[in-house]
């Protein structure tokens, strides 16, 4: 009963007034549809503006909650969202900011293999993240894990990209003829 | 000798220091600071007017700071015991001697123009203002003068000159500027 109530004090209290995002804010390059939003009051009125990034805002100008569609450079982009908002009484209050970093993710690649190849490193761009796939452990690519073609995933952020790793068949050599 | 110097010494305070104007009080609702599109009513009273040699009242000017807008005026002054004629609203009204009255009630005399009422008061009048809307902390001073022959040049015998405008409200706009929370991203 007391981690319920705990856990509903932290929840009210970062709807109502906490800012859950941390600046830097992390998205992915060329993602759609990003909500951004600040805490709504009656009667006021939002200017939003989205700086570089290729970031366009799509929806919700005017009111205290846009969506934004980034684009596929990444970096970090100062400021990047900025809201003004303005009171019934026409006043307005202090620009609001918010860096963004567009997170563009990359994976060297490796291969093809053999199953008989070494552990392979594998590694991402920026470093970081986690891999995933079949074959994979602790980050490397173990060849040994047979023939085949294998989709590798570096995830970073929420974000994540792909490589293809093939490994061959070995060639199959017959035993030494006497003519 | 005593006696004389006692006798100007009376007649110099009379003449430089004399005020014509006594009990005045007013009240504010809502009482005051006030915000952009507050609406704010205001009684104000003259207790009484002593027209020092013959000078009769002939106006009573409201002064209001920029952040006010909107003056309407609800209640016109009372004629108790005075010369026949009205107390007209006016925004402005330029005075034969070439004095800038307004805005704020001003007495016309239906018999002689020019010679204000003799009434010696009370006078309550009341206003309505309403504060600008604004983002700056504009004055929102409010204060009344009386005007009577010595100002609007109907009867310049040097009495009743020196009436200071009485203060009503000395205050600025209450500017109310939004504080926006940081921006999250869902």
């Amino acid at each position: 009963m007391k981690k319920l109530f705990t856990a509903l004090l932290i929840l009210v209290g970062l709807t109502t007034y906490g800012q859950t995002t941390i600046n830097p804010d992390t998205v992915c390059v060329n993602a759609v549809g990003e909500q951004y939003f600040v805490t709504n009051t009656v009667g006021s009125t939002y200017q939003w503006t989205i700086t570089g990034g290729g970031g366009t805002l799509q929806t919700g100008q005017g009111t205290n909650s846009i969506t934004v569609d980034w684009g596929g450079v990444g970096g970090l982009y100062p400021n990047a969202v900025e809201v003004i908002e303005t009171n019934a009484t026409n006043c307005p209050g202090a620009p609001v900011l918010l860096d963004v970093f567009v997170l563009n993710l990359s994976g060297n690649g490796i291969g093809p293999f053999c199953p008989g190849d070494p552990t392979t490193p594998l590694v991402g761009t920026p470093a970081g993240g986690t891999w995933s796939g079949t074959g994979v452990v602790a980050n490397t690519f173990q060849p040994s894990t047979g023939v085949g073609n294998y989709v590798l995933t570096y995830t970073m952020a929420g974000c994540s990209t792909t490589i293809n790793v093939v490994v061959n068949n070995g060639p199959v050599t017959g035993p030494i003829q006497h003519y | 000798m005593r006696k004389l110097l006692t006798i100007l010494l009376i007649f110099f305070t009379t003449t430089t220091y004399s005020q014509c104007v006594s009990n005045q009080s007013f009240t504010l609702t809502p009482p005051g600071p006030y915000q952009p599109g507050d609406v704010v009513i205001v009684d104000y009273t003259l207790g009484a007017f002593n027209g020092i040699n013959i000078n009769w009242i002939h106006a009573f000017q409201i002064n209001l700071g920029v952040g006010w807008t909107n003056l309407v005026p609800l209640l016109t002054p009372g004629n108790p015991i005075g010369s026949t004629g009205n107390w007209l609203w006016d925004v402005q009204h330029t005075y034969p001697g070439g004095f800038n009255f307004g805005p704020g009630w001003r007495f016309e005399n239906a018999g002689t123009a020019g010679w204000g009422t003799s009434s010696n008061g009370p006078f309550t009048m009341r206003f309505r203002v309403t504060v600008g809307q604004t983002c700056t902390q504009d004055d929102l001073s409010i204060s009344m003068e009386v005007f009577d022959d010595c100002t609007t040049g109907g009867w310049a015998n040097g009495n009743c000159c020196n009436d200071p405008a009485f203060q009503i409200y000395n205050g600025i706009v209450q500017v109310v500027t939004p504080t926006t929370s940081n921006i999250n991203h869902y």
